[in-house]
């Protein structure tokens, strides 16, 4: 019993990196507190660490933590190279997110609370790296709480401007009571099947035939409580006031790394549980709960509400907010069509995601930085005032847009095509026009930028060395990727296996 | 012919009735003399000082905070103990661990001062600001 | 009358229902917290009834530990949150504090 402890402990080490380093760095802010600008670079160690771990242990396919009799084969988390693959694009998110607040004005008005706000964001990433490997629905559980109760701290946790803490609160508000729904949700699906790991769950659901009105119910709750993390159709409310308030640095995290963690969530659940057979890539998966249909109605409803909330939107950081709600729907359909192709075009829209959002967010920061201000009205002509970063955020928002010759093109090349080969020409179409609706947002931004007369002096925008290579570390590969690809498709290829019974 | 519960459901109706009856028979023959000194709050026979509905001190909030999730988590040093003896000195280690990361927790708020009664910080003039806030919105 | 888990589930639907409605209806936004806490001490009573009389061993007692030990974790934060928003609005009424525009 004792030697599995140790064997499993051994393949979590990415996990026990950071929590060592979350530990450090609560210790470091207790015993110096006269300095603490060597914080973030201590976590940033420890997270580089934890990301080389990963990209080495590619090949680890295994369940960990088995609990109970000898006899079980399946424990708390499985660890498989799909897991292993958002553990990375959430550990280089991260990094990057560390990066991203030590330009941000925002967060060095707070620099004497520096400690608790990286000790939190390395709490964020924990929950993360445990939610994508949870095989267990109290691990789901308790890893999206760990995520959620760093989350709504750090989302206040400038208190610069009221908005702030209203937005924590409607954040803890929403959060909690989805939730809350989702353990109840969880607590009927025990109740009726008799186990908590989903691989059992599939075991039993494979001989025995549930279906009743309470297990899709149940089901339901459970969706409630993921859907709420990707900000999907129904349970999006909280993300547009969320993403405006918090400062922009967890604004970007939540949008990138938090997303991610839910999609890898929703994705072991769908498959893992109701997986009946794997047919050449295509998974047929059990009677009882109409998981095609009900994706592709939610993704539908997400992506249409998302991208016409957007034309309205003033304030960049919200519109960038319901922007992420619409690309939530578009990685959505990626799992409706229920095939390889269709997890490996998700996987790969994630890492574009990753580079473009980041990179979007990135340059508001550094504009609100500068006039104080993140409403459209403001960027007037700040184009011709600061072209390189008007060149960056077009190249940016044609990407989101998935325009060609960006690698935003590729990601939505890629849905299309899974679309495609299931025969799901209707929602296709509905996607496009979709894209279709989102250039008038995206290029509304570009017009303030670069057409748009203002009276107003134009302020001055200074960027500096650092803000010019941290664009470019996220403007290259957005656009070398849009033409030369195969690169992202044969890493994303590589870590498509996912741990089935 | 009563299983247990129904036992108790007939006392809980018996309790119920027996105070209604009491209530009832009181109301009837009682003499009615209402008067202000007897709408007043008990305190001992005194007079009352001030409103019952004080404001506590903001500080009794951080307190029960701290209190709440200390108190809570030694929860989980009950199973372990249970399986202490199996796991001989790992168990141990595991559980050091786990007490570690809550002393940690502890040493934190004492650094950083939520532990302390001292003065509050929010100075007079911030305070009656909030209250004109407040005040104005009633209004 | 022997007392069975039917009992169980219907004592926590009823407070998962008292507990949606709570969140739902509720201004003050501790009450709507509040709501919560019902919403997760439902489902723990499905766990530990579950457990008991579906024979499915001591598993579910362990969740509903973890789950009480994460409500207080999470009523901590909450009234952390609760307490700034009234320095920073004087109230607590979640309608009354709309900056953010709908």
């Amino acid at each position: 019993m004792l030697e599995n402890l140790f064997k499993d402990l051994s393949l979590i080490y990415p996990e026990i990196i950071v929590s060592v380093t979350l530990l450090l760095v609560v210790l470091f802010d207790l015993i110096y507190d006269k300095n603490k600008t060597i914080i973030p670079y201590l976590g940033l160690i420890g997270l580089f660490a934890a990301l080389f771990y990963s990209l080495g242990s590619v090949d680890i396919e295994t369940h960990a933590f088995i609990i109970g009799d000898t006899g079980n084969k399946f424990g708390l988390l499985s660890l498989d190279p799909f897991g292993n693959y958002f553990r990375i694009i959430i550990l280089i998110t991260s990094i990057l997110i560390i990066f991203f607040t030590k330009s941000s004005s925002e967060i060095h008005s707070i620099s004497e609370r520096s400690g608790e706000f990286y000790t939190l964001l390395l709490g964020m990433v924990l929950g993360m790296m445990f939610m994508v490997s949870a095989s267990d629905l109290i691990m789901i559980y308790i890893s999206v709480e760990i995520l959620s109760l760093s989350s709504y701290v750090l989302t206040g946790f400038t208190k610069l401007r009221d908005r702030d803490s209203e937005a924590s609160l409607k954040y803890l508000i929403y959060g909690s009571a989805s939730s809350g729904i989702m353990l109840f949700g969880m607590s009927l699906i025990y109740g009726l099947i008799g186990s908590t790991n989903i691989y059992e769950i599939n075991e039993v659901l494979q001989t025995t035939s549930i279906n009743s009105i309470i297990y899709s119910f149940a089901l339901i709750l459970i969706f409630a409580g993921i859907g709420f993390k990707i900000s999907a159709a129904p349970f999006h409310f909280w993300t547009p006031d969320v993403y405006e308030g918090a400062p922009i640095s967890i604004t970007a995290f939540l949008s990138v790394a938090s997303k991610a963690a839910g999609f890898a969530l929703l994705i072991r659940f769908v498959k893992v549980t109701f997986l009946a057979d794997n047919i050449e890539g295509n998974w047929i998966l059990l009677q009882g709960f109409d998981w095609q249909n009900f994706l592709i109605i939610i993704s539908v409803l997400t992506m249409t509400l998302g991208n016409f909330a957007a034309l309205w939107q003033d304030n960049l950081k919200r519109m960038l907010a319901y922007s992420s709600i619409a690309h939530a729907g578009y990685m959505l359909l990626g799992i409706a069509v229920l095939t390889d192709q269709g997890l490996l075009a998700v996987m790969i829209y994630f890492l574009v995601y990753l580079l473009m959002n980041i990179g979007a967010f990135y340059i508001v920061m550094i504009i609100a930085n500068n006039i104080g201000s993140e409403n459209i009205n403001d960027y007037n002509k700040l184009g011709s005032a600061a072209p390189f970063l008007g060149v960056s955020l077009t190249i940016f928002l044609i990407s989101l847009t998935g325009l060609p010759p960006t690698a935003g093109f590729i990601s939505k090349l890629y849905i299309f095509i899974a679309l495609l080969d299931v025969k799901m020409i209707a929602v296709a179409v509905i996607a496009v026009l979709n894209s279709v609706v989102s250039l008038y947002y995206y290029i509304r931004v570009l017009k303030h930028m670069f057409i748009n007369e203002t009276d107003k002096t134009v302020p001055e925008i200074k960027v500096s060395l650092n803000d010019v290579v941290f664009i470019l570390i996220l403007l290259v590969p957005t656009l070398i990727l849009g033409v030369y690809f195969s690169p992202i498709v044969d890493f994303a290829q590589a870590f498509l296996s996912i741990l089935v019974n | 012919m009563l299983t247990e519960f129904g036992k108790i459901f007939v006392f809980i109706i018996l309790a119920g009735a027996f105070v209604g009856i009491a209530i009832f028979a009181a109301m009837l023959i009682r003499p009615k003399r209402p008067s202000h000194e007897k709408d007043l709050i008990y305190e001992c026979g005194e007079n009352p000082e001030g409103s019952p509905w004080v404001k506590f001190n903001i500080r009794f909030y951080v307190v029960a905070l701290i209190f709440l999730i200390f108190d809570v988590e030694i929860v989980l040093l009950f199973p372990w103990a249970l399986v202490y003896k199996t796991f001989g000195f790992y168990g141990f280690v595991a559980g050091a661990i786990f007490l570690l990361v809550l002393f940690l927790g502890m040493a934190y708020e004492w650094r950083k001062g939520d532990l302390e009664w001292a003065r509050p910080k929010i100075n007079r003039l911030e305070l009656n600001k909030l209250l004109e806030k407040k005040e104005q919105q009633v209004s | 009358m022997e007392v069975g888990l039917n009992h169980f589930l219907t004592v926590s639907v009823a407070l998962f229902a008292l507990g949606l409605y709570g969140v739902v209806t509720r201004k003050n936004a501790v009450m709507v917290l509040m709501g919560v806490e019902l919403i997760l001490n439902s489902a723990n009573i499905n766990f530990v009834a579950f457990s008991r009389f579906g024979n499915l061993g001591i598993n579910g007692q362990i969740y509903a530990l973890f789950v009480i030990i994460l409500a207080a974790a999470e009523a901590a934060i909450a009234l952390a949150i609760v307490l700034n928003i009234y320095k920073t609005f004087a109230n607590v009424n979640i309608d009354e504090i709309k900056n953010l525009k709908e």
